[in-house]
């Protein structure tokens, strides 16, 4: 009875009109924003790689870096035009559990592959050789940087370059019209209702802190016996503590959005989450390579439970506030 | 030459009668199912064709599927993946017989069964450094001893059942690469290649089908066989929401076939979460739980249909059609008519109903 009686006054307080501008501010603040500037990091980064493709070039690095900024600020928003034509996989083909990168690029340079120079054909390639994270092999791997020949690096630097660019372009121009499906949700549309549209708001929330903690630090963190350096995001480049940094930040305006009706929930959320940027940000071991020692590794495991403490706050509070509690099998029982 | 005497005595013992535990010293359960009770522990119950609860046995952990043994009141409840354990219950003194431990670099994925003799026990296992699927081979006559694995023919093999002649196994290879590093999150969506394994009891493999790029996201995961060896397979889309089939059927040597779904829209969620025949075996339930619904397809008229039920998952043959269970605790007949509700239990039903042949 009080149960039935509690869930009535949830639904109640969250009413359709709450989901539907969250949803609103979800799109015109967070997603739109964010695609839009991955379209435009990508389009200068395809820009300056047709001038500069030395991997030591500092204008090459810095264009890579903001673009690759910009995807992980949107990397958690894996829904709609992301998703059509395996747009977000060829953008960021990671976790690569076996080692498909390394070997569709050697390939290509060992061939000297001329896909490099029909953007078509090379949109079709092999994911793993594609993306940011082909990029960044090929930018800094030890192996590839004297590989033979620069030019054909080179040219595939700008292949790559250039097919990032297509793809945030999509995906930016697919929103404009994907938007209104979320936005408007209808009996015949993908979204029923204002609150299954809420739910995928939510979801991208959820999933986004779940591989922040599984992926992003559970493996390179391994297992205290077998740590796993090697498998941090983006080592090479040492850019791992950083996609952390930018995760919880895209995922704390997030967070706030979502919880914009309720302020005790947004209260441990600022409490969590600041703490959390706090740690990533004290954290001074950007490849994450300390989880090999024991005091390197305690510091990510600390970041880790703090990451999964605002898991904790979404699931368990978060989630019935807005009345997208999963069912005991709805909750992948499987 | 030991394990075949034991074995063979053990089947001569139950079918003379003699006072070996049989099924039927436990009330002769129709149904066995894990699940989450009020105070938050987990249990497997076995359950009578009315609901009742003939036993209740805890389980150290959450449950998923059970493998029962094909004449002794021995059942194998499964934790869910990536789980390390089994529990081997005596459901006739409620006891724990053995705990199996998945070796090291080895997890199981919470199904498993039992050869026809009941000799054997083969379960679904990742070996997650190689991201290989392998079958566990456990010895029942040897107190449950780890005889041999063979590979799953692919990667994440989930659902596992004994084909009709005895002699093969079919497995549902998920296609999704996970690692308990990163808990549940999934490793391999961009390249996942899910497929249906056939293989001997020894892991020859004897036939291997899968899905054209289209559908490579539909994971297959749960599966149900008829007596003549069809296979009905209730799968779960990888990507964000699409209109691809999700439940299909499958005669050795042919594609898998997609089952009809009713003209009106039908909103699984992406998800199946268990599949069964009806006795007859003229009709499919696969249910939903991120839907709410069952789809019930009758293969005589190839019509299919959709009843809504909240948090429906479990599914199993019953004498006179369907059994389902929820995750709200309710136990519901089901019928081409649609559900009845049969008993309401304080529990939260899990992931499958497991009927029993007793």
């Amino acid at each position: 009875m009080l149960r039935k009686v509690s869930i009535a006054l949830i639904c109640m307080a969250h009413s359709a009109m709450a989901d539907q501008a969250i949803v609103g501010r979800f799109l015109d603040e967070h997603a739109l924003p964010a695609f839009d500037q991955l379209d435009r990091s990508a389009a200068n980064l395809a820009e300056v790689s047709a001038t500069h493709c030395d991997g030591q070039s500092p204008e090459l690095l810095a264009a890579y870096g903001q673009a690759f900024d910009a995807w992980v600020g949107v990397s958690h928003i894996r829904v709609g035009p992301s998703e059509e034509e395996d747009r977000a996989f060829a953008l960021a083909f990671w976790p690569d559990t076996k080692g498909f990168t390394a070997k569709s690029l050697n390939a290509l340079i060992k061939a000297a592959d001329p896909v490099v120079y029909e953007p078509e054909g090379f949109a079709s390639i092999s994911i793993a050789a594609r993306g940011f994270y082909a990029l960044e092999f090929l930018l800094f791997d030890a192996g590839l940087q004297d590989a033979e020949t620069a030019t054909y690096r080179c040219d595939l630097v700008r292949a790559i370059a250039h097919e990032i660019h297509q793809n945030a372009a999509a995906i930016k121009w697919g929103w404009q019209g994907y938007q209104d499906v979320l936005r408007v949700p209808s009996a015949d549309g993908p979204y029923k209702d204002d609150t299954e549209a809420l739910r995928e708001v939510f979801k991208a929330l959820h999933t986004g802190l779940q591989f922040t903690s599984d992926a992003r630090l559970g493996r390179p963190l391994g297992t205290f016996e077998r740590p796993r350096p090697r498998r941090a995001e983006a080592w090479r480049s040492e850019r791992s503590a950083r996609h952390v940094q930018l995760a919880l930040v895209a995922s704390y305006e997030l967070a706030l959005m979502l919880a914009a009706d309720e302020p005790l929930i947004t209260q441990s959320l600022q409490a969590a989450y600041d703490r959390t940027i706090e740690l990533v940000e004290q954290i001074d071991d950007p490849a994450f390579a300390g989880v090999a020692d024991p005091s390197g590794r305690f510091r990510v495991e600390v970041l880790r439970q703090a990451v999964d403490r605002i898991r904790e706050i979404v699931t368990l509070e978060l989630a019935p506030a807005l009345g997208v509690t999963a069912g005991f099998n709805s909750l992948d029982g499987d | 030459m030991e394990t075949t005497r034991r074995s063979f005595l053990a089947g001569l013992l139950a079918a003379s009668a003699c006072p070996t535990p049989s099924w039927a010293d436990v009330g002769s359960p129709a149904f066995l199912s894990a699940a989450r009770q009020r105070d938050g522990a987990f249990a497997l119950f076995g359950l009578a064709a009315d609901g009742a609860h003939l036993f209740e046995i805890p389980l150290p952990a959450r449950g998923h599927a059970a493998a029962a043994h094909p004449y002794q009141p021995i059942a194998v409840a499964f934790a869910r993946r990536p789980g390390t354990f089994a529990v081997v219950i005596d459901c006739s003194t409620g006891h724990e017989i053995k705990r199996l431990l998945a070796p090291a670099g080895r997890h199981f994925y919470g199904h498993g069964v039992f050869s026809g003799d009941g000799a054997l026990l083969f379960t679904t296992e990742n070996d997650f450094e190689q991201a290989e699927g392998r079958i566990g081979v456990w010895d029942v006559a040897r107190g449950y001893q780890r005889v041999a694995e063979f590979s799953s023919g692919g990667v994440g093999p989930h659902d596992i059942k004994l084909m009709p002649d005895g002699q093969s196994l079919v497995i549902a290879n998920g296609g999704i690469e996970t690692h308990p590093d990163s808990g549940r999150t999934k490793l391999n969506i961009p390249t996942m290649q899910p497929n249906l394994s056939y293989v001997s009891l020894e892991g020859m493999v004897l036939d291997q089908v899968g899905h054209g790029a289209a559908r490579r996201l539909a994971s297959i995961r749960h599966l149900a066989v008829r007596g003549d060896g069809q296979v009905a397979i209730g799968c779960q889309w990888q990507g964000s929401l699409a209109d691809e089939p999700l439940v299909y059927t499958h005669n050795r040597g042919a594609d898998l076939t997609a089952v009809p779904l009713p003209q009106q829209s039908v909103d699984f969620g992406g998800y199946i979460g268990s599949i069964a025949y009806a006795a007859d075996g003229q009709m499919i339930a696969a249910t939903s739980p991120r839907g709410n619904v069952v789809l019930l397809h009758d293969l005589r008229t190839a019509v299919s249909s959709v009843v809504s039920q909240a948090d429906v998952s479990g599914v199993a043959a019953a004498q006179d059609g369907l059994v389902l269970t929820t995750g709200e605790g309710l136990l519901l007949k089901g019928t081409g008519a649609g559900l009845s509700t049969v008993a309401a239990a304080d529990v939260q039903w899990d992931n499958h109903l497991v009927a029993l042949n007793t």
